[in-house]
C-alpha cells in the first residue's frame, strides 16, 4: 500500500504590494500636514505692574490718528519714511524707547505697517501704549 | 579562425525589496511631524509686514482670532474679553512657554486688538506674536 505522502506546504506573505501601500500612506500625511504656517511679528508684553519710568527724552512717541495718519512729533509722516527718522533717532541715542500710541478707531493694517517699519529700523524697544476706552 | 564570444543579454533588475522600508521610514517623519489643523478660527485677511519671522515651535502656539466684526474667538468659542482673560490663563499654565498668537483682520480696530492685549498682559501671556503674511518688495 502506498501512502500518500503530505505535502509541506510553504507559506509566504505577498509583500510585493507593501511599498505600494506604505506610499499611499505617505501620500495621505504628506497632503494633511501643514508645514509651519506660523509667522508673524513678535513682541514681548511687559508684565502687569512692572511699569518702568523712563525719562521723557528716551521716548519717542509715534503716533497714528483714526484716519489712519502717523505723526511724529505732531508732524505727519509717511509710513515708509518712518524707517528712516527711527533709524537716524536710534543713532543719536541708543536707549530710545519707541511708544506706539494707536488710537482705538484706527485701522489694526496701519499700526502693523508702522510696527513692520519699526522691526526694520532694527528697533528693540517698542512699547505699545495702552488706550482706554474714549480716549 | 576566431571565436566571436556570445554576447549575453544581460538581465536587469531594479532591487525592489527595500522600498517598503524607505516609504515606512518616510511615513514616520510624517507622522511625527504632522499636526492637525484643530481649530477653524474666524475668516480673516491678515495684514502684510516685510519683517515677518517664522515661529519654529509649533506646539507651543496658542491662536486668538478678531475679525473684521470685533468678534474674538479662542478654540473656536466666540468669547469676550473676561473670557479671553481666563482661558489664556490656562493654556499659560498648561505650558508657561506659549506663544499668543493674534490673528486679526487688517480691516479691524486697534481698540479690540487693544483689549485683547491687555487682557493677555492679565494673563500673563506676555509671549505675543501679531499674525502677518510675507510682504515682497
Amino acid at each position: 500500500m502506498k501512502l500518500r505522502q503530505t505535502e509541506q506546504k510553504k507559506t509566504k506573505i505577498p509583500t510585493a504590494s507593501m511599498g505600494d501601500i506604505a506610499f499611499l500612506i505617505i501620500i495621505f500625511f504628506m497632503t494633511t500636514s501643514i508645514f509651519s504656517r506660523e509667522k508673524g511679528l513678535k513682541i514681548v508684553l511687559p508684565e502687569k505692574g512692572s511699569e518702568v519710568k523712563i525719562k521723557s527724552e528716551n521716548i519717542l512717541t509715534i503716533a497714528v490718528n483714526p484716519q489712519g495718519e502717523v505723526l511724529i512729533k505732531d508732524k505727519i509722516v509717511t509710513v515708509p519714511e518712518l524707517k528712516d527718522i527711527v533709524k537716524t533717532e536710534l543713532a543719536t541715542n541708543p536707549d530710545l524707547v519707541i511708544a506706539l500710541r494707536v488710537s482705538r478707531t484706527a485701522p489694526y493694517k496701519t499700526m502693523i505697517d508702522v510696527f513692520d517699519e519699526l522691526k526694520l529700523a532694527k528697533a528693540e524697544k517698542i512699547s505699545l501704549v495702552p488706550v482706554k476706552e474714549g480716549s | 579562425m576566431k571565436r566571436i564570444a556570445l554576447v549575453k543579454k544581460q538581465d536587469t533588475e531594479i532591487p525592489t525589496a527595500s522600498t517598503a522600508d524607505i516609504a515606512f521610514l518616510l511615513i514616520i517623519f510624517f507622522m511625527l511631524t504632522t499636526v492637525f489643523r484643530s481649530e477653524f478660527g474666524l475668516k480673516i485677511t491678515l495684514p502684510t509686514a516685510e519683517a515677518t519671522e517664522r515661529i519654529m515651535k509649533r506646539r507651543n502656539v496658542a491662536h486668538v482670532w478678531l475679525d473684521k466684526a470685533g468678534r474674538t474667538s479662542i478654540n473656536d468659542n466666540l468669547l469676550d474679553i473676561p473670557s479671553v482673560i481666563s482661558i489664556a490663563r490656562d493654556k499659560i499654565s498648561d505650558n508657561p512657554d506659549l506663544i499668543m498668537v493674534v490673528r486679526a483682520d487688517k480691516e479691524s480696530e486697534y481698540g479690540r486688538v487693544n483689549d485683547v492685549l491687555e487682557a493677555l498682559k492679565e494673563a500673563s501671556a506676555l509671549k505675543i506674536t501679531f499674525a502677518t503674511e510675507f510682504e515682497y518688495k
